[in-house]
């Protein structure tokens, strides 16, 4: 056993205990004064409508979805980034070693686009207006 | 450094884990989510496997199994919403409309 | 005769470049105009596309590409060896490009009024580009991700009727076994990974037979025969992923749900190009990679000899299944299992001598199958285009409304059933006579018993069009010019086959003695 993972031991340590120190100190020691305006969930005042578990519009999903695709993709281009250097050392020339990336990054835009032209990224109308409708009631 | 055999026993863990989720639940979301596990289990063997050769083919690898395992889902997510908008329900052992 | 060489050497890949940078345009086209789509250039580009493809296939297989040094360009492999183009890989290229085909040209009028033009056929193509680059995967990691480039856009594709009940229930199936038994294969490359140290097929095969004690590459040690347990599960799971894939027995149980619920034409696309990609991978990563002997030195167990089971029980339950089916399109998707069975048999053969010839015979029946099988299933589509219903009953005296399909259909069935002068009894033929040769008597008996017991079936469905009385209307039927096209194109080259039998037998032959030999 290392030197190394008794100081990780004791960060560890240290970041557990430092937080929960601090809250059972300030629980004892702060003055208890409740009162309603205390228990909102928003104490600017604003009044919540309805619970937590309702439906989320199928939209969120579609962004999201682009999301997660646009995010696996900096998986690829990380390893790419890190041999960059070294594979221009080795003698080829910038295009054979940019091209792959930019035929890679090509296909996806090509994605991209079509998601976007088929209405992927763009808020269907009819969801707005509801919307609207609801804040003027 | 840990012995080789701590992954493969925890990669193991996992894909039997994630096996015994398929073959119990019979939500699908629940499904996808024990297949995860058993991907992730490879990709766990894969790395250690790639750090115990010394060589880096697994680990390039286990990224590209992690960016399928996100297109999978994808395509996993996107049937089982048009289930539910037939079905009203994401319950597999519900649609039944063929029969053996 | 053409000089490929001065080609680049990643142009090997042509064929499957092509389906792939079609499926860039289909995606293109369908984004400037995502609301309107013009369904006669979709459907004419995936098909252009495909016989582009085709065309790249058929010239490098004339000019020589893949075959050995003396005689031709030599095998040439790309990316340091992660993907190779040989015959073999040319072979499956060729049947995928056909099929692809086929289902555009067909799919223009089954999908006729459907909202989802654009995507269809750039996932059509999608898929197509990971068949065929499946065909010429050469590394562990190149199988996976082209089988995933195949199946993800198949799953969407069973699923795409959204309004249709059977269509999503399909999808749905499909995609959990399908999602199931991929991370059941990566996890056995894991192990075969761990075991071996490698991904490559040829280096697996060199650290498996070498027994150095070191590893292939870095040269650290390592004793793979230490690792025999980790190779045995690791073969075992591989074989699991590619049952699945092939619709083979434990796993084939996908197969009648999702070719039923699916629309027709991918119903074709899958259970012919499909499967046989799934059979090129499962030739490729087993002959290459686990040298037969050698492989049952270090596990225990001779896989061959689980491929001659798979074989026997996959055509058996696939053939007792189809006979008692009276939904045609279950009935079809049986007898695809069936077929698979028979295929198989070219793998349970490399362990029994003789082997090239019964390797090269499931090429050639798969070759075959591609163009029966698909004509089949687009008899289907067609059934489903005139709304004239699915059961047996329902075909009744088809015969005498719609003669010209109904002659291609029967041409279909009776090739499928393996009637002498049709292409499918040259393949089932040669498949009978290689297993005798490989002293396989119990396979060769239960192929011919299942041939005898599959044309009961197909004929009852002969029998349905041509004698039956039509229940209800007697008026002729549409035409529709796609599906026509490709349904007497699949005949016509299934009849065709038989004069062209020398050279498809030969470069079968060839390819199977290259990816043998390699």
């Amino acid at each position: 056993m290392s030197t190394a993972w008794i100081a990780i031991s004791a960060m560890a340590l240290i970041g557990v205990g430092l937080p929960i120190g601090m809250i059972t100190l300030s629980s004892l020691l702060r003055p208890s004064v409740p009162e309603d305006g205390k228990r909102q969930t928003y104490e600017s005042g604003e009044i919540p409508t309805g619970g937590t578990r309702f439906r989320f519009n199928v939209q969120y999903y579609m962004v999201a979805l682009l999301f997660v695709i646009f995010d696996v993709e900096t998986a690829f281009i990380f390893p790419w980034v890190v041999t960059y250097r070294d594979a221009l050392e080795g003698g080829p020339s910038v295009v054979a070693v940019l091209a792959p990336m930019l035929a890679f990054l090509g296909i996806l835009i090509v994605g991209l686009v079509w998601a976007w032209r088929n209405g992927a990224v763009s808020w269907a109308r009819s969801e707005t207006t509801d919307w609207r409708s609801t804040q003027n009631q | 450094m840990m012995a080789i055999e701590g992954y493969v026993l925890l990669s193991a863990g996992l894909f039997c884990i994630g096996l015994f989720g398929i073959l119990t639940r019979r939500n699908a979301l629940m499904f996808l989510m024990a297949v995860e596990l058993m991907v992730n289990a490879a990709v766990i063997n894969l790395v250690a496997f790639a750090l115990y050769h010394g060589t880096l083919t697994g680990q390039v690898f286990g990224l590209f199994v992690l960016g399928l395992a996100a297109a999978e889902v994808a395509i996993g997510l996107g049937i089982i919403l048009v289930l539910y908008r037939n079905f009203g329900t994401i319950d597999v052992s519900v649609p039944t409309t063929m029969r053996w | 005769m053409i000089e490929p060489v001065q080609l680049p050497d990643a142009a090997a890949l042509g064929p499957a470049l092509v389906l792939g940078l079609t499926a860039l345009v289909v995606f293109v086209f369908d984004s400037a105009r995502p609301h309107e789509p013009d369904r006669g250039l979709l459907a004419g580009t995936t098909a252009a596309g495909s016989l582009l493809a085709l065309g790249v296939g058929v010239w490098y297989m004339i000019a020589g590409v893949g075959v050995p040094e003396p005689d031709g360009a030599g095998v040439i492999s790309l990316f340091d060896g992660q993907l190779v183009v040989d015959q073999l890989a040319l072979f499956f290229m060729l049947v995928t490009a056909i099929v692809t085909a086929l289902v555009a040209i067909a799919s223009y009028d089954y999908m006729d009024g459907h909202a989802h033009q654009g995507e269809y056929y750039s996932l059509v193509l999608l898929a197509a580009t990971g068949m065929a680059t499946m065909a010429a995967a050469n590394s562990l990691v190149t199988v996976f991700l082209a089988l995933e480039l195949a199946s993800l856009p198949s799953y969407a594709l069973v699923a795409i009727l959204k309004d249709n009940r059977g269509s999503v229930e399909a999808g749905l199936k499909y995609f959990l076994l399908g999602a199931l038994s991929s991370a059941i294969f990566v996890y056995g490359i894991s192990l075969v990974y761990g075991a071996t140290g490698v991904l490559q097929l040829d280096l697996v095969a060199e650290a498996i037979t070498g027994e150095t004690g070191q590893h292939v590459l870095t040269g650290n040690a390592h004793d793979v025969a230490g690792h025999d347990g980790l190779l045995g599960v690791g073969i075992v799971l591989l074989l699991v992923g590619i049952a699945f894939k092939t619709a083979s027995v434990p796993l084939h149980f996908w197969a009648p749900e999702a070719y039923e619920g699916a629309p027709a034409p991918i119903a074709a696309f899958l259970s012919s190009a499909s499967k046989a990609a799934g059979f090129v991978i499962a030739i490729r990563v087993f002959t290459t990679a686990f040298p037969v002997e050698a492989t049952a030195g270090l596990v225990g167990f001779d896989w061959s000899v689980a491929f001659a089971v798979l074989a026997v029980a996959t055509m058996t339950i696939g053939n007792f299944a189809a006979a008692v089916q009276e939904n045609v399109k279950r009935m079809l998707a049986y007898s695809s299992v069936g077929h698979a069975g028979y295929a198989l048999i070219g793998l349970a053969g490399v362990g029994a001598g003789a082997n090239e010839l019964v390797l090269g015979a499931a090429l050639m029946h798969l070759f075959v199958y591609a163009f029966m099988n698909t004509g089949a299933f687009l008899f289907v589509a067609l059934a489903e285009y005139w709304g004239v219903g699915r059961t047996f009953a329902d075909y009744n005296g088809l015969g005498r409304r719609a003669p010209i399909a109904c002659v291609a259909l029967t041409v279909f069935m009776f090739s499928l059933a393996g009637i002498p002068p049709l292409g499918g009894f040259l393949s089932k033929y040669l498949l009978f006579w290689g297993s005798l040769q490989a002293g396989m008597l119990f396979v060769a008996g239960a192929l011919v018993v299942n041939s005898a017991l599959s044309l009961y079936y197909y004929s009852r469905l002969v029998k349905a069009v041509w004698f039956e009385e039509p229940v209800t209307d007697h008026g002729s039927l549409a035409q529709p010019v796609g599906l026509y096209a490709a349904l007497i194109a699949a005949a016509v080259m299934t009849v065709v086959v038989l004069p062209g039998f020398g050279p498809i037998a030969d470069s079968a032959l060839d390819a199977a003695t290259a990816v043998l030999t390699s």
